[in-house]
């Protein structure tokens, strides 16, 4: 009886039919398509997105730099004696990151000692493309700070 | 304007007017208004569907819906560059898509979209009603197959030349069992023509696909491979070795061979509705009187874009056939049922006209 | 010492006469091609169709993977071994993770070793429906590569929740994991777990019993175990020819000791019967993943370990798991620095290679794709 219907299944093939079946099954099925730029998909809490730095929260330990599994992070410090309050404290002259090089892996952010962190990743920004081949690759101290999470792309930005 | 007709028709009179403009115009219509716009809004269609198949939206950026994006293709190759490979031959580079698409597009001179003059309008909804128009049809569509040898030949690529002899191996070992399948509905209905075939499916109240099924079925595959698609769309795959007869071509001359293709899917599908699915025929005509008020041109339309639908279903279905598979389902498989399917037929035909006594 | 240049196809003694292979084509598979997943060049000697032999040359995306090991102390260099078999991270990060635990005698809690098969697991899961998805595009079936994309998806969704990062997770340290699973995680996953199983059966209701699939893979690229072994071949290839090997059972290591699960073997060693293993351990993955998040316990999730880890001196460990691919080891040298000496890797892909030339002698080119496509090998693997 088996091998008549496997024999049946050859000749009406009925594989090939529950093929054809299946395929029309998703034409009706929702589409998981997201469609950008109109819907941005929200990143979730913990993604490691671009960082960001907070120049007074940093108490300059350098651990950032040390952790970096690939050297990319430059800080240059010096001690001066704040005459306001006549102790010494550590300023920040440069803090540069190379971001050709980053693969975002989250070390820097995990090795900081301060609590809230001084420098963090989750800012839930993925889109770094620009137009500019100078724009987003070494970026500074300055930029770094004021790097807000950036809304989904408009047209000004073009520009 | 009707003042230039009136002119022409009075210089040549009558009988000559309307026997030689009605087709031109008729040939402009179908081409330009009909077939042309079908063929860029059925790559349209079939990105469409495919993409609905496989989870996700096609394209929907150019014009609501995306219905302005085959427009926007042809303005993109019509742009493009126009290479040609410095070692080609030249006059058979240029000349090899002209050949694919040329029969393809001829073909549609013969088909029957509607009945003859009297009964939907005062117009033949045929260009022209030839008696052999079977024969004419298996012919040219013969011809195309000179086009991709030529294609691939004058590229001065052996991975074109290797791509462009397999695929016309290819399509010459399914021109048979094509054909032999095609014998089918010319033995029931008694004459080539194809205007004939659907009459005589009106008057027999059959459409052959009931009598013909494993003609029918012979038909379709050999159609599929005919015009190199899934699941016998090897020879133009892009994951293989072989990048196909069409590598070297760019711009309009890569869109002729694109275009070809689709024009040889769409004359397959109406082949098909025409010998098998009783071409503007409505179903049912006794049990239900009501759907006669449909005109046949639309009822041919449904029939064809059904064929049409299976086309781009199969496509998003199957995995690809090996070549020598390919080659071994054709001879060893299609061809004998082919030719069993032509001597039930005769046998049948013979006992039922009492040729047994 | 130079290692001398061995000239392909140099033991034919046929001297380079075109005239005297007349019928033989020398054709590069290159380096870009669609098919070859990833920058993989196949040097072919055809004839018309059928190959006759084939070279592998490999090399185009080495980035010295072993070398950068040897600069950073053993904790940074976790984000480059996910780099590595960049489809199937999480497993690439537990072998490192492993082998510097076994290296230190570092113990790792019983909650962080649940979280790592967790992870292990969804990462098997996601390489294979990876393989399937271009394994199925390259024989010509487009429709599964979107459908696993799909359920892919959510498997990186939910990676991303747990450790920040879809692809190159970077998820696990040295004596446990850095990161808790975050509020909510556990239902996210059993939602994917239990909506998982039909999936697997539109993919196998498309191509398992397709005869179109099973002519194009049926008897393609057998590999008699014998070669198997002699190879040291490993992971699915090795369990489709009948070898009952799986380092998850043989050498448990994690928490697999405490869940249930079967190992799907092959019978013939061909194409279509790795494509049953393989379908079948995504099943079995779904059925450890229930276990472990049932079984869940409390706990801490790091081990307790010094500040600044410092190997033995002269120490070395090595330490293979299972990895979708196959076994993936990393052998660790110490030298009283917390810089590791030599880290060296077995990469399964680059082994499974080995056996292509041989699987696909006197077959046709388009058997070919379908034999690459069943070693399933990553480049980035390959190369390091």
């Amino acid at each position: 009886m088996s091998t008549l219907k496997k024999f049946a299944d050859k000749i009406m093939l009925l594989d090939l039919f529950a093929g054809l079946g299946i395929t029309f099954k998703n034409m009706f099925k929702k589409k998981v398509t997201v469609q950008y730029p109109e819907e941005r998909w929200e990143p979730a809490h913990r993604f490691r997105g671009m960082f960001r730095l907070d120049e007074d929260r940093c108490i300059k330990c350098t651990i950032c730099a040390r952790d970096c599994p690939i050297d990319i992070i430059y800080i240059d410090w010096h001690q001066e004696v704040n005459p306001e309050t006549q102790k010494k404290e550590k300023l920040l002259d440069r803090f540069d990151i190379d971001v050709q090089r980053c693969m975002f892996c989250g070390l820097c952010e995990e090795g900081c000692p301060t609590e809230p962190k001084s420098i963090w990743l989750t800012t839930k920004t993925y889109e770094l493309a620009s137009y500019d081949r100078w724009q987003n690759l070494y970026v500074d101290m300055d930029e770094l700070q004021e790097w807000k999470t950036r809304p989904a792309y408009t047209d000004e930005e073009i520009a | 304007m009707t003042g230039l007709l009136e002119s022409v028709r009075h210089a040549l009179g009558d009988t000559l007017f309307y026997w030689a403009f009605s087709p031109v115009i008729k040939i402009v219509l179908l081409l330009f208004v009909g077939i042309l716009p079908l063929i860029s809004y059925l790559t349209f269609a079939e990105r469409k569907v495919l993409g609905y198949m496989q989870a996700r939206l096609g394209p929907n950026r150019v014009g609501p819906w995306g219905l302005l994006q085959p427009i926007a293709d042809v303005m993109k190759l019509l742009v493009k560059e126009d290479t040609l490979p410095t070692q080609a031959v030249k006059w058979a580079f240029i000349l090899a898509p002209c050949l694919v698409v040329g029969p393809a597009l001829i073909i549609f001179s013969v088909i029957p979209i509607g009945p003859r003059e009297g009964q939907l309008g005062h117009v033949n909804w045929f260009i022209t009603d030839v008696n052999t128009g079977l024969l004419f049809i298996v012919a040219l569509a013969t011809v195309g197959v000179y086009g991709l040898i030529i294609g691939g030949w004058a590229s001065n690529n052996k991975f074109s030349l290797m791509g462009g002899l397999r695929s016309a191996a290819q399509m010459i070992s399914y021109e048979v069992p094509q054909g032999l399948a095609l014998v089918g509905p010319l033995m029931l209905a008694g004459t080539l023509s194809l205007v004939g075939i659907v009459e005589a499916q009106r008057d027999q109240k059959i459409w052959y696909i009931i009598p013909q099924i494993v003609g029918f079925f012979i038909y379709l595959v050999a159609g599929v491979a005919e015009s190199n698609r899934n699941p016998f769309d090897l020879p133009e795959a892009e994951s293989e070795l072989v990048a196909g007869f069409h590598t070297e071509y760019s711009g309009m001359r890569f869109a002729l061979f694109f275009l070809g293709e689709y024009a040889n899917m769409i004359v397959i599908s109406a082949v098909a509705t025409t010998l098998f699915l009783g071409g503007w025929l409505p179903p049912f005509p006794h049990l239900l009187p009501s759907l006669s008020v449909i005109p046949g041109p639309i009822w041919f339309a449904l029939k064809a874009f059904m064929f049409l639908f299976a086309y781009i279903w199969f496509r998003g279905t199957f995995p690809r056939y090996r070549f020598d598979q390919l080659m071994d389902l054709g001879w060893k498989w299609m061809i004998p049922l082919a030719l069993l399917n032509i001597f039930v037929t005769g046998l049948i035909k013979l006992w039922v006209s009492g040729g047994f006594h | 010492m130079t290692v001398p240049f061995v000239q392909p196809f140099a033991d034919e003694g046929l001297g380079d006469s075109l005239l005297n292979r007349a019928e033989e084509m020398e054709l590069n598979f290159g380096p870009q091609h669609p098919s070859t997943h990833g920058v993989l060049r196949l040097k072919l000697k055809v004839d018309g169709e059928r190959i006759i032999d084939c070279y592998p040359i490999i090399g185009y995306l080495h980035r010295g993977t072993e070398k950068l090991f040897e600069l950073h102390p053993f904790f940074q260099n976790v984000p480059h071994t996910d780099r590595m078999d960049y489809v199937a991270a999480a497993t690439n990060n537990l072998a490192y993770v492993g082998a510097v635990e076994k290296l230190m005698g570092l113990v790792v809690p019983p909650r962080a070793r649940y979280i790592r098969v967790l992870l292990c697991e969804l990462q098997r899961i996601s390489s294979h429906l990876l393989w399937l998805a271009t394994h199925a595009i390259d024989i010509g079936a487009m429709t599964p590569f979107f459908y696993t994309f799909r359920e892919r998806e959510l498997i990186l969704d939910l990676f991303e929740e747990y450790c920040g990062a879809r692809l190159t997770l970077n998820c696990m340290r040295p004596g446990g994991m850095p990161h808790d699973l975050p509020v909510g995680w556990v239902e996210k996953c059993r939602v994917f777990v239990d909506g998982f199983l039909p999936r697997i059966d539109e993919y196998e209701g498309l191509l398992t019993e397709n005869r179109i699939w099973k002519k194009r893979t049926v008897g393609v690229g057998v590999l008699d175990p014998q070669t198997a072994i002699d190879y040291g071949i490993t992971g699915p290839m090795l369990r489709g020819s009948g070898i009952n090997w799986d380092m998850r059972k043989a050498m448990p290591y994690e928490a697999y000791s405490e869940v249930e699960f079967d190992v799907p073997l092959g019978k013939n060693g061909d194409t279509y019967d790795r494509y049953l293993v393989r379908m079948e351990e995504m099943r079995q993955a779904n059925r450890i993943l229930r276990q472990c998040l049932d079984q869940l316990p409390e706990g801490p999730i790091m081990a307790k370990r010094p500040r600044v880890m410092k190997a033995v001196k002269d120490g070395e460990v090595y330490h293979g798991i299972e990895g979708p691919k196959g076994e993936i080891g990393f052998y660790i040298v110490g030298d009283g620095t917390p810089n590791p000496y030599r880290c060296h890797v077995r990469p399964p892909s680059f082994i499974n290679l080995q056996s292509v030339p041989e699987l696909c002698k006197g077959a046709l080119i388009a058997d070919l794709v379908a034999i690459i496509g069943t070693t399933d090998i990553v480049l980035g693997e390959v190369d390091r």
